[in-house]
C-alpha cells in the first residue's frame, strides 16, 4: 500500500466513522432518575439475601442457637424498618 | 500501511477527544437540567458512538502494524528494531508488544475493546454507563496522545532501507511471551473499567450500591487476567531466565503485583459495602489506588526510573505519565472532597471478632504488603533524591517482610469464612475452629516427624520455619474451606435427598460467588504450598564431560553427548543428558544454549522435568574456556508444579464466581403493625 493509498483508505474510514457517530437517530436510550424508593427496594433484596444466608449457616451448624436468634432478630428488625419506609413511600 | 496506520491513530485521537468533551458537556447539561440546541441525551449518544468508532480506528491501526510486521516492512523503525525475516509467525505477532510504541498501541487497543463492550451494554444503566464511558474516553485520550506524539509506532526509518531487521529480543522468543503480556495488559487496562464506574458513580452521587453489582463481573474478569498474567510471567521467568527461581522482586514484577494486591483487597471489602453499606470511602480509594498503581507501574518501568529485566521497554515517555498521574490524582481527590458526604457508612463495625473485621484485617494486610513493595520499589529513587546515590533493595528485604505478611493473610483466608457476620460468641468460635486447628497442628507434627527442622544444630533456620508455618496454615485453611463445603452440602443433601457430590454442586450453583471464592482460596492454598517448597531447593554445578555423571537428590545425570544445530533464526548447542533414578534410566533432558542470528544475542533454554513432588531443572551454561568441558547446573526445586496447579484452581474458581447464582426461593417478612409510618429513614445513603 502506497502512502497515497493509505491516506485515501484512512480518509474513507474517517468518513464512515463520522457518519456512524453523527447519524441522526432519535431512538437513543434514556432512563428515569433513580428514587429513594428504588434504592430501598434494592436494599430490601440485599437484606433478604442476608437473612437467607443467616438461616442457611444456622442449619449448617455454624451458629449456636442463641447467636442465631439474636442475629436474626437484629436483621428482621432492620428489614422491618426498611419495609415500613417502603410502604410509606409507596402510599405517598 | 504506515500512512494508513498513522491516519487511523489520528482519527482515533479525534474521536476520543470528541467522546470526552461531548460526554462532559452532555452530562453537565443533564445534571443541571439546562437546555441546549441539541438534546443532552442525543449529545451523550453521539459521544458513546464516538467511543465505539474510536475502537474501530485503533483496531485498524493495530492491524496495520501487525500486517506490516508480517510483510517485513522495515521502512517502519519499530518493525526494523523488533522483527526480522526469519522470525517465526507467532513471535512476529508478539512483536506488537515487544517494544514501547507497540505495547502502548496494544494498551490503547485493549482499552478501546473494553470500552467497546461497555458502550454496547449501556442500556443496563444509561446514565452510569455514560459517566463511565466519558471517564474511559479521558484515559483513552491520554494513551492515544502518547502513541500519536511521544511514541509513534509508525515512524519511518531515515536513510537506506535495510535488507533485514534487528530481530526480536531473544528473551521474548518463548511461547509464554505470546500470551503473558496481553494477559497482563488485559489486567492493567481492565482496572480502568471499575475505576471509571467508581469515579462516575461518585460524580453522579449514584443512589445505592447497584453500581458495584454492575461492575462485579468487570472487576473479576480483570483480576483474573492480571492473576494469569502474573503467573504466566512467573513461569516465563522460571523457564527462560535460567536462575532456578520464578520471582525475583524485579520492579516490573512488583509493578504488576501492587495493583493485584489492592484489586484483591477491593474484591473482598466491596462485599461489606454491598451487604451492609460499610467502607464506602475505603472502597472508592482502593479502586482509585489500583488504577493509579497500574499507571505508576508503567511509569516506573517504562520511564527509566528503575532498572529491570524488562529494560528493553524503557523510553522517555516518563514525563507524560507523571503529568497523567497528577491529573488523575487531582480529579480523584477533587471528586472525593466534593462528594464525600455521599460515602457515609450506613452501619458500624460491631465486633472485632466478626466476618466484617476479618475483611478489614484482610484489607489492612494486603495494603501493608502493597506499601512494603511500593517502598522497596521506590527506594532507589528516594535514596538517590536524598543521598545522591541509588540504593537498591533486593529479595532479602522483600522476603523478610512479605513472607510473614503473606502467612498472616493465609491465616485470615481460613479464619474469615468461619466467622459469622456482626459478632461471634466463644461457643461459635469453638464450634467452627476445632477441626481446622486439629488439621493445622497435625500437619505441623507430621512435618516435624518427616524431617522439617526449624532449629538445626541450635541455629534458627528462617526458611524452614516459614515453610513449616505455611504447611500447617495451608492444612488448616484447606480444612476450613472443605468443612464449609461439607456443612453446606449436608444441609442441601438433607433437604433434597441428594448424594453429597450432587448437593455440593447445587450448593455452588446457589451461591456461585461465595463458593467460587472458596475454590479460589483453595488455589491460593495450593500456590502457598508450592511457594513454601522453595525453602528446600537444592542446586549442583559441574563440568560434565562425555559419560561423566553428577547426582542431585534422587537423580543421577549422565552426559551422553553434545550436539549443535542451526536454523534461519538461531544457532544452538545442547547437551544430551540421560537421567537415572535408582540405577534405572528414566528419561532424557536436553538443556540448550542459543545464539540468535539477527541480534547476535545468546539465550539459555532450560530443560525442566516436572513431577508433583519436585522439578528437575537443568541449565546448559556453556563451556569452560580453559578445559573445553560443558558446564551443567542442575536444580532440584520441590513442589513447583503446585504453584501452576494452584493457578488452575484460581482460574476455575473465578469462572465459577462469574456464573450467575440460581435464583433462590423468595423470603417474606411482614411489617409489624406496631411500626407504623417511619419517623426517620430506615437507612442512610441512597441520596
Amino acid at each position: 500500500m502506497t502512502d497515497l493509498q493509505g491516506v485515501l483508505a484512512g480518509a474513507m474510514m474517517a468518513l464512515a466513522l463520522g457518519v456512524y457517530t453523527f447519524w441522526p437517530e432519535n431512538a437513543f436510550a434514556s432512563q428515569r432518575e433513580k428514587t429513594r424508593l428504588d434504592y430501598l427496594l434494592e436494599r430490601k433484596e440485599q437484606l433478604y439475601e442476608n437473612l437467607r444466608d443467616l438461616n442457611f449457616e444456622y442449619r449448617a451448624g455454624k451458629y449456636p442457637e442463641e447467636d442465631f436468634v439474636a442475629q436474626r432478630a437484629l436483621l428482621e428488625d432492620e428489614t422491618a424498618q426498611l419495609l415500613a419506609e417502603i410502604e410509606h413511600l409507596q402510599q405517598a | 500501511m504506515a500512512a494508513f496506520g498513522s491516519f487511523a491513530l489520528l482519527i482515533a485521537l479525534a474521536l476520543a477527544a470528541y467522546n470526552l468533551f461531548a460526554g462532559v458537556i452532555a452530562l453537565r447539561l443533564i445534571a443541571t437540567g439546562q437546555s441546549a440546541r441539541i438534546s443532552p441525551e442525543r449529545l451523550a449518544d453521539t459521544a458513546r458512538r464516538a467511543g465505539i468508532a474510536g475502537f474501530v480506528a485503533v483496531t485498524a491501526a493495530a492491524f496495520a502494524l501487525v500486517w506490516s510486521v508480517f510483510n517485513n516492512d522495515f521502512s517502519i523503525t519499530y518493525i526494523m528494531e523488533h522483527s526480522n525475516r526469519a522470525l517465526p509467525a507467532p513471535y512476529k505477532f508478539a512483536a506488537l508488544w515487544s517494544g514501547q510504541e507497540g505495547s502502548l498501541l496494544l494498551w490503547a487497543w485493549l482499552l478501546g475493546a473494553y470500552g467497546f463492550v461497555l458502550r454496547l451494554l449501556h442500556k443496563t444503566d444509561v446514565k452510569l454507563y455514560a459517566y463511565a464511558g466519558t471517564i474511559l474516553a479521558g484515559v483513552q485520550l491520554f494513551f492515544l496522545s502518547v502513541v500519536n506524539f511521544a511514541a509513534p509506532p509508525f515512524s519511518l526509518l531515515k536513510g537506506a532501507l535495510p535488507d533485514d531487521g534487528n530481530g526480536l529480543n531473544p528473551l521474548l522468543q518463548y511461547p509464554e511471551m505470546v500470551i503473558h503480556p496481553p494477559m497482563l495488559y488485559l489486567g492493567y487496562v481492565g482496572f480502568t473499567i471499575p475505576f471509571a464506574f467508581a469515579l462516575g458513580a461518585l460524580m453522579m452521587r449514584y443512589p445505592g450500591e447497584k453500581w458495584i453489582r454492575i461492575t462485579r463481573g468487570w472487576t473479576m474478569v480483570t483480576w483474573l487476567f492480571l492473576t494469569m498474567g502474573i503467573f504466566l510471567g512467573m513461569h516465563w521467568a522460571y523457564a527462560v531466565l535460567g536462575w532456578g527461581g520464578y520471582w525475583g522482586w524485579d520492579p516490573v514484577e512488583n509493578a504488576s503485583f501492587m495493583p493485584w494486591l489492592t484489586g484483591t483487597a477491593f474484591l473482598h471489602s466491596v462485599m461489606m459495602q454491598e451487604r451492609k453499606g460499610m467502607m464506602k470511602s475505603w472502597n472508592v480509594w482502593l479502586i482509585f489506588s489500583t488504577f493509579i498503581l497500574s499507571i505508576l507501574g508503567t511509569l516506573l518501568t517504562r520511564g527509566g526510573l528503575v532498572s529491570s529485566v524488562h529494560a528493553f521497554a524503557q523510553s522517555s515517555i516518563g514525563d507524560w505519565f507523571v503529568a497523567f498521574l497528577v491529573i488523575v490524582l487531582a480529579v480523584c481527590i477533587f471528586t472525593y472532597i466534593l462528594q464525600r458526604s455521599h460515602l457515609k457508612s450506613e452501619q458500624r463495625l460491631e465486633s472485632l471478632v466478626s466476618r466484617e473485621s476479618s475483611f478489614l484485617f484482610n484489607n489492612l494486610v494486603l495494603l501493608a504488603a502493597c506499601f512494603v513493595i511500593l517502598w522497596g520499589t521506590l527506594f532507589p529513587i528516594l535514596s538517590e533524591y536524598v543521598q545522591g546515590t541509588k540504593v537498591t533493595v533486593g529479595p532479602p528485604f522483600y522476603n523478610r517482610v512479605a513472607i510473614p505478611i503473606g502467612l498472616f493473610l493465609l491465616f485470615l483466608t481460613g479464619v474469615g469464612p468461619l466467622l459469622p457476620w456482626r459478632s461471634t460468641s466463644l461457643r461459635a468460635i469453638r464450634r467452627n475452629f476445632v477441626v481446622p486447628s486439629i488439621a493445622l497442628w497435625a500437619t505441623v507434627i507430621v512435618c516435624l516427624a518427616v524431617g522439617a527442622r526449624p532449629w538445626k544444630d541450635g541455629v534458627f533456620d528462617t526458611g524452614n520455619f516459614y515453610a513449616l508455618v505455611a504447611f500447617g496454615l495451608s492444612a488448616g485453611v484447606f480444612t476450613a474451606i472443605l468443612s464449609e463445603f461439607l456443612r453446606g452440602a449436608g444441609v442441601i443433601a438433607r433437604q433434597t435427598r441428594r448424594n453429597l457430590f450432587s448437593a455440593m454442586y447445587l450448593l455452588t450453583r446457589r451461591n456461585t460467588r461465595r463458593y467460587g471464592g472458596y475454590i479460589i482460596h483453595i488455589g491460593v492454598v495450593i500456590v502457598v504450598v508450592g511457594l513454601a517448597g522453595a525453602a528446600f531447593n537444592r542446586s549442583q554445578e559441574s563440568e560434565l564431560g562425555l559419560n561423566s555423571t553428577m547426582a542431585i537428590g534422587p537423580y543421577t545425570l549422565k552426559c551422553v553427548g553434545f550436539t549443535q544445530d542451526s536454523n534461519l533464526n538461531y544457532d544452538s548447542e545442547y547437551a544430551l543428558l540421560d537421567i537415572y533414578q535408582n540405577g534405572k534410566k528414566q528419561f532424557q533432558m536436553t538443556p540448550e544454549k542459543r545464539v540468535y542470528l539477527a541480534s547476535q544475542q545468546p539465550q539459555t533454554m532450560v530443560a525442566i522435568h516436572s513431577v508433583l513432588s519436585w522439578d528437575l531443572y537443568v541449565v546448559y551454561e556453556g563451556t569452560n574456556p580453559d578445559t573445553g568441558q560443558p558446564i551443567i547446573k542442575a536444580f532440584l526445586n520441590p513442589l513447583v508444579s503446585w504453584i501452576w496447579a494452584g493457578v488452575v484452581f484460581m482460574v476455575i474458581g473465578t469462572f465459577v464466581a462469574l456464573v450467575p447464582s440460581l435464583v433462590p426461593a423468595t423470603a417474606s417478612l411482614r411489617v409489624p403493625a406496631s411500626l407504623g409510618a417511619p419517623t426517620e429513614p430506615a437507612l442512610r445513603g441512597g441520596d
